[in-house]
């Protein structure tokens, strides 16, 4: 419980001091509403043309998109310590300074950073998820709520887990390693769209490596009452879990590179 | 004018040094194009368009190939500003507009060739639908080459104007976030500006935009006739021509009323 507090604190405090700058903060906070409407813009401009994929419609396609600029966008927005500073942390030798205090380093890291910019990313991901289940003629009942909760929760600690792949290589290497950006922002731009449109080598990549289509595919299309691959639909609470699965394995991998951590010194 | 050739060519080497980084990206953007081919390929299976897929695939390969045109500024040039070191590059006895454009343009040159041309050879060995297609024709390639060219040339004085935002702001990520965006979306790079609806080609493709890679892309693939080429080519000077003209009244401009952030 204490961890939680000091987290809800340092995150307060983040937050106070990235709006001392209102104008540059609300500068950067369009930009990023203008990035993700972009990208939104791209898929409907898509459904324009094509207006179906694979035989899910308009409507099905804005609600996948909305899922996963939601879950992406909320993780950025409060794990910013491990998405986007901790190479810096690395290279720098600023983890140096956490390795001294009585708390978790995991902890201490999703403690340094937030990005509360990313907050018009997340209305744009709403915005999409409300547009594409009154386009699909969702029938909003408790339990598809619930499968869209948990389908978001699990997708944030899968998307954390996939940028901890890339801080334990930092840690190994130092450099941090682009090649894992294909799982982290491959994984975003890809499954946007949802997996079965994909050559199976692909689908493979994102059910077993990088499991998004369980984590988000299956509970959305679940909801949208047409279900993935036919799957029952017990499946689509279940299958999130592989989520927090890859958290748990990726956070014991962590914690074990860590003793192999040799500060650069500087 | 030698000056700037020399700056030129030291960024150009100055490019080369990094190597490593570059399968690594080579490697991931090599993954980007085939999520999206394979995107196409699912969209075109469910509603067959008149533009024919192997247009469309080439069309991803080469804006990826060349990815790092577009989006890539200058460091140092950003790091000055911030810190104010910018006023000693003032001293220089160089025109200042022309000597940073010598520098991204080595920079953006170089470093998409290193990138693109083993990731288009790569491309090409994919199989039929998937990969990029040979050119139209002889001149229609001699003709995207031309074009690509002015298109780098027109990209540096782009860059050029977002360099005159930042130095007025200071701050890199607003301003410059939202022109690199409205650059990314018009420039084709997120959908191929031949798949936006087709009442809105005769204005997107009029944009400065369209004229960096769309353009020479279109040249290559045969969507434009080679025969308007010199049309399309003219277009292309007649755009740098004006962005390099707007972007030195900015930097003069800003250069009047410039407040050095002293350290």
């Amino acid at each position: 419980m204490n961890t939680l507090k000091l987290y809800l604190r340092s995150m307060g405090m983040l937050l106070k001091s990235h709006l001392q700058y209102p104008a540059s903060f609300f500068m950067q906070t369009i930009a990023q509403l203008v990035m993700e409407g972009g990208e939104m813009m791209v898929v409907i401009l898509i459904v324009d043309r094509f207006e179906q994929l694979n035989g899910w419609t308009g409507g099905n396609l804005f609600f996948f998109f909305g899922v996963m600029s939601v879950s992406f966008y909320i993780t950025e927005f409060f794990g910013r310590g491990v998405t986007g500073d901790f190479p810096a942390m690395v290279r720098t030798g600023k983890l140096d300074t956490l390795l001294l205090r009585p708390r978790g380093i995991l902890t201490q890291v999703l403690c340094s950073g937030v990005d509360p910019r990313r907050i018009t990313c997340i209305a744009v991901g709403v915005a999409a998820l409300v547009m594409g289940s009154t386009l699909s003629g969702v029938e909003w009942s408790f339990l598809k709520a619930l499968a869209l909760f948990e389908a978001i929760c699990m997708s944030c600690m899968l998307i954390l887990g996939l940028f901890l792949i890339e801080a334990v290589f930092t840690i190994h290497s130092v450099k941090s390693v682009e090649l894992v950006n294909a799982l982290t922002y491959g994984g975003r731009s890809a499954c946007q769209y949802p997996v079965d449109i994909y050559p199976a080598p692909l689908r493979v990549l994102f059910t077993v490596v990088a499991p998004f289509a369980l984590t988000q595919h299956v509970p959305a299309a679940y909801i949208l009452g047409k279900p993935l691959y036919g799957w029952p639909g017990w499946t689509a609470f279940v299958t999130p879990l592989s989520g927090a699965a890859v958290f748990c394995i990726m956070t014991i991998l962590f914690n074990r590179g860590m003793r192999f951590y040799r500060s650069t010194g500087s | 004018m030698r000056a700037y050739l020399s700056v030129f060519r030291m960024r150009l080497r100055m490019e080369t040094q990094y190597r490593g980084a570059m399968i690594g990206g080579i490697l991931c953007q090599m993954f980007f194009g085939l999520v999206l081919v394979a995107l196409y390929r699912a969209l075109y299976a469910g509603k067959p368009q008149a533009l024919p897929i192997e247009h469309v695939t080439t069309y991803v390969w080469l804006q990826q190939a060349f990815f790092r045109m577009l989006l890539s500024s200058d460091p140092d040039l950003l790091d000055k500003i911030r810190s104010g070191n910018i006023s000693y590059d003032m001293c220089r006895p160089v025109n200042m507009y022309w000597f940073y454009y010598a520098r991204i343009a080595a920079q953006k040159m170089m470093g998409s060739l290193m990138r693109g041309i083993p990731m288009l050879i790569l491309a090409f060995l994919l199989p039929k639908g998937w990969g990029l297609m040979l050119p139209a024709s002889v001149p229609g390639l001699v003709m995207a080459v031309i074009a690509l060219a002015l298109g780098l040339l027109c990209i540096c004085a782009l860059e050029n104007i977002t360099m005159g935002f930042t130095m007025l702001t200071l701050d890199p990520r607003g301003m410059q976030g939202v022109l690199n965006l409205l650059m990314i979306t018009f420039s084709g790079n997120l959908l191929p500006l031949t798949l936006f609806p087709d009442s809105w080609q005769r204005v997107i493709t009029a944009l400065p935009y369209a004229q960096l890679l769309d353009a020479p892309i279109r040249l290559y693939t045969g969507e434009y006739d080679v025969a308007y080429a010199p049309g399309i080519i003219g277009l292309q000077a007649g755009w740098t021509a004006v962005l390099v003209a707007f972007g030195m009244w900015m930097w003069s401009t800003n250069r009047k009323r410039m407040i050095v952030q002293g350290g």
